[in-house]
């Protein structure tokens, strides 16, 4: 299972390491967050002045956010705020980094991986692929998409949304004087990175610039302040719902509970149809619409079941689902 | 079942699973020390917590956006024993 509870880190106060695997030697890294099964990870990444790479793919989704710096990729120069969701397979233009650049790289199902070519896989699903500049091609939202919501001063550019799963890739800030007087917990795991400023939770005191959370699902977090403002880059890994409540003392397996009595009141034919005898599918139920959605490899990631290669168990680590993204 | 390109990834190298083996401890070593630091905050952890009651039950609980309700004290829960685990 997953990467482990990393709340909260604060990157800056650690050494990059020299990054000696193929495709990213010239660079630096700090590991963020690591799936310990699967080697999903989410690195800091600092490339050297000079650093360049033939056109070439992983064999997982990957995204990246620059946080400084300018990164030429094929014809394109992606700069501070730029992010890129890039499908498996699928093939990216040389990379020249000619002064240097920092940026949060994400591999979402296996570990860091290159392989050099100049063409997409054939199983490549280049659809998915979505490039912008967060600072300057989106325009800030409340950060009312969903509801129950945050409160006013919470705002968000979405950068990527699963539409299978919902998971959600986004630029958030808060005001300053943000506060919000309540405790939340979601289904999903929840990441983010500080680029600038500092927050506080109840739990966790204060997460200044560089600091780092991967939440697995079900933690308590909350209530909120944000003295001077802070910017921020956040994930999920399935759809975001805000489950407040006030109760300081809960656990996960409480908050698990809870969450469950809320289907049951919303959905509840639903949740006896999943519940009871011969229709629990713990594979996840048939879907006409999506025949195959069993066989991605981040629903397999959830069962334990291998993603191609070699994938080593490891006894490492807490709870948390696999990133789902496609 | 559909083949997808992370079904064809080739076995890791030998040089990338050391990475993976190597960052695995390193993150280990990384999680203990966060539980470390967090159980240092305790003490003030529980003045966080006091703060937090005496607001819902004044200015009030956020239910959604800024939507708030004040809470009873009835309805504040009762500590429950033992340590106040916030990483997990």
């Amino acid at each position: 299972m997953a990467r482990p509870h990393i709340e909260p880190y604060v990157e800056l106060d650690h050494p990059f390491k020299k990054f000696g695997v193929s495709g990213f030697k010239g660079s630096s890294y700090k590991v963020l967050s690591l799936d310990t099964d699967t080697g999903a990870c989410t690195l800091k990444v600092r490339f050297d002045g000079g650093f360049k790479r033939k056109p070439g793919l992983s064999y997982s989704d990957m995204e990246i956010f620059v946080l400084n710096g300018k990164i030429k990729v094929g014809k394109q120069t992606w700069t501070e705020g730029h992010y890129a969701f890039v499908p498996a397979g699928m093939a990216v233009g040389q990379i020249e980094v000619p002064q240097g650049a920092e940026a949060l790289l994400m591999f979402n199902d296996s570990e860091p991986s290159w392989v050099e070519s100049d063409k997409n896989h054939q199983l490549a699903l280049t659809e998915a692929f979505s490039s912008v500049n967060s600072y300057e091609d989106r325009p800030w939202g409340g950060g009312s998409i969903v509801s129950p919501s945050v409160a006013t001063g919470c705002l968000i550019k979405l950068l990527h949304y699963d539409p299978l799963t919902e998971a959600l890739s986004f630029l958030y800030c808060m005001t300053p004087r943000f506060a919000q007087d309540n405790i939340s917990y979601h289904d999903s795991a929840e990441e983010s990175y500080h680029i600038w400023g500092t927050s506080w939770m109840m739990q966790f005191g204060e997460l200044p610039t560089g600091g780092y959370f991967w939440r697995p699902p079900y933690i308590n977090h909350g209530s909120f302040r944000c003295k001077y403002g802070t910017i921020a880059f956040g994930r999920t890994d399935s759809i975001l719902f805000n489950y407040f409540h006030f109760n300081p003392w809960t656990n996960p397996d409480e908050n698990k509970l809870r969450a469950a009595a809320n289907l049951y009141r919303k959905r509840p034919q639903l949740y006896d149809w999943v519940a009871s005898d011969g229709h629990n599918h713990p594979h996840g139920p048939p879907d006409f619409e999506n025949p195959d959605y069993t066989s991605e490899p981040q629903v397999r990631m959830l069962h334990g079941e291998p993603v191609g290669g070699t994938v080593s168990r490891s006894k490492v680590g807490t709870g948390g689902k696999a990133r789902k993204k496609k | 079942m559909a083949k997808r390109v992370q079904d064809v990834k080739p076995a890791r190298s030998k040089e990338t699973e050391a990475w993976f083996r190597e960052n695995i401890a390193e993150q280990k070593q990384r999680y203990a020390a966060i539980v470390k630091e967090q159980d240092g905050l305790a003490a003030q952890r529980e003045k966080w917590v006091e703060e937090f009651l005496q607001v819902i039950q004044t200015k009030g609980f956020n239910v959604t956006g800024d939507t708030r309700r004040v809470i009873k004290p009835s309805e504040i829960a009762k500590k429950p024993k033992g340590r106040h685990q916030v990483v997990f």
